[in-house]
């Protein structure tokens, strides 16, 4: 919040010394929204929400608000709220909010909540209308990691550079920290839990060719926790870096995009009198996914995803997630999308155990997801 | 037949640098009165409607100005300089409105409003059809 306000009160500042420079088209306030209702059904295993006996626990609203101050100047912020099983619970939360000041177009800078550029999608994984898909491949942008993935408070630096003949860059740097949350539990008391820093980028390549950009990502960061575990003092740190290539291939109505990501981590606890321990890990994931708009109306899609959660264990259900999945999205009007959505799983990987206390798992399950958003 | 003959000549002339101004889809680009640009880009048009640059070379703001969303001219527009059509382009904005990068370029009703706030902002842009009369502003070949 103290952010918010910092980043608001400059805003308003130089609103008033600056806002002369821009047409009255340009400098008026934005506002824009969305409201989004799903249902998820499955086969076996409860997946985001009790989607075992059908779950319409999938609910989002957001609104977002901007000004462009001067030319070069813009403030905003997104209130995002959602519904999704156990998580979201309708609390509305900043999803972003930013001093936006762009000083050339190859470089400019955010300041204040902003939206991670980690791959294709992830900066936009919230906002259904942009996608042809109700869930996007959960390997790589999984509904439960939001709270780690989608925002950071701090600084980002980004710009775009023409090539001539060579195409375009499009490149974002960024460096600050998130807040992250644990509840208590009755064996585990959250003491104190901190995100000493997170920063990473992204480089995009608009290539010469026509319609074709590939790039990579890059984040790492780290989460630091001290904790009281039966009684006993407990400290943990878990350090991560993430990497992840991307390509996506845009032609005319087709659209075909694919990533690859690897992930590696070292988390270690502290225990008293105990030598520290350091459980090293590595993960994988990966997806292709193509889309075609038939008509302005219908955009059927596919893609098939999978993940290994740790790459040296990589048999047996809980070792792997398969998602081959197909969906439809029908743009009813240009305010008014429906999607439909089939999934078939292999694996229980992405499966939350939460979710699941005491009920056995099921190798191979389908999900059915269903999607309605408005927005303006 | 000398005064017919040259008459034709200039209508001839007029038509290819009227041919040359389109952009293509029976569009024509225009720029304020006073900008010095004499022909553009695809390329640079179609970053400076997606807001990818900012600039004109001078370091002037670009103004884009888009017709409605309906509008047949913008159809054209979105079709043969951003090669996408309207839908996909308001994907493109709902992805940088809602994830805080960017707003879309103001819509106007019209192609006579789009005229005007062309002739009225030194930095804007915009389009019409290649029919359309052109007073206060200029039709900017692309190359």
């Amino acid at each position: 919040m103290r952010w918010m306000a910092i980043v608001l009160t400059i805003g308003a500042f130089v609103s008033s010394a600056r806002a002369d420079e821009l047409p009255p088209e340009e400098s008026a306030i934005q506002i824009h929204g969305f409201v989004s209702q799903g249902a998820l059904v499955s086969s076996d295993n409860n997946y985001l929400a009790k989607s075992e006996r059908g779950s319409l626990e999938f609910s989002e609203a957001g609104i977002a608000m901007t000004k462009q101050l001067d030319s070069r100047l813009r403030v905003g912020f997104q209130l995002f709220a959602r519904d999704l099983g156990p998580t979201g619970n309708y609390s509305a939360k900043f999803d972003w909010f930013a001093l936006d000041y762009r000083w050339r177009d190859w470089l400019g800078i955010r300041a204040g909540r902003t939206k991670l550029p980690f791959g294709l999608y992830n900066d936009t994984v919230d906002i259904d209308a942009a996608h042809a898909v109700v869930l996007l491949p959960q390997s790589v942008y999984s509904v439960t990691n939001r709270d780690f993935l989608l925002a950071q408070t701090g600084i980002e630096l980004y710009g775009y550079r023409p090539l001539g003949e060579l195409g375009a860059l499009d490149y974002r740097a960024y460096f600050g920290t998130f807040h992250y949350e644990v509840r208590d539990t009755p064996v585990l008391q959250v003491v104190e839990l901190e995100v000493p820093f997170i920063t990473g980028g992204r480089v995009m390549w608009e290539t010469p060719a026509e319609g074709l950009r590939i790039g990579g990502s890059f984040l790492g960061g780290a989460i630091t926790g001290d904790f009281i575990q039966l009684g006993m003092p407990v400290s943990l740190r878990l350090e991560q870096t993430t990497y992840l290539a991307s390509l996506e291939y845009t032609a005319d109505s087709l659209v075909v995009s694919a990533e690859y990501g690897r992930a590696f981590s070292d988390t270690t606890i502290t225990r008293l009198g105990m030598p520290a321990m350091t459980t090293p890990n590595s993960s994988e994931s990966m997806y292709a996914m193509a889309s075609y708009r038939l008509a302005s109306w219908v955009q059927p899609a596919m893609y098939y995803s999978l993940v290994y959660p740790n790459v040296d264990m990589r048999e047996g259900r809980n070792g792997r997630q398969h998602d081959a999945a197909i969906s439809v999205r029908f743009d009813i009007t240009p305010n008014w999308i429906l999607k439909l959505e089939g999934h078939s799983m292999r694996g229980t990987a992405s499966v939350q155990g939460a979710l699941n206390a005491g009920e056995p798992l099921a190798n191979r399950w389908y999900l059915a997801a269903a999607k309605t958003t408005v927005y303006f | 037949m000398r005064a017919p003959l040259a008459i034709v000549v200039i209508v001839a002339f007029a038509g290819c640098a009227d041919a040359v101004a389109e952009s293509g889809g029976g569009v024509r680009v225009i720029v304020n009165a006073k900008n010095p640009a004499t022909t553009l880009s695809k390329q640079f048009v179609a970053d400076a409607f997606l807001k990818k640059r900012t600039r004109w070379r001078g370091d002037d703001a670009i103004q884009p100005v888009d017709l409605g969303q309906k509008h047949s001219v913008r159809a054209r527009f979105s079709r043969s300089i951003l090669e996408r059509d309207v839908a996909a382009v308001r994907r493109y904005w709902a992805q940088l409105v809602f994830s805080g990068r960017g707003v879309p370029p103001p819509e106007v009703a019209d192609e006579d409003a789009v005229i005007a706030y062309v002739a009225k902002n030194a930095g804007a842009i915009g389009y019409v059809s290649a029919s359309t009369t052109l007073t206060g502003v200029k039709a900017v070949p692309i190359d």
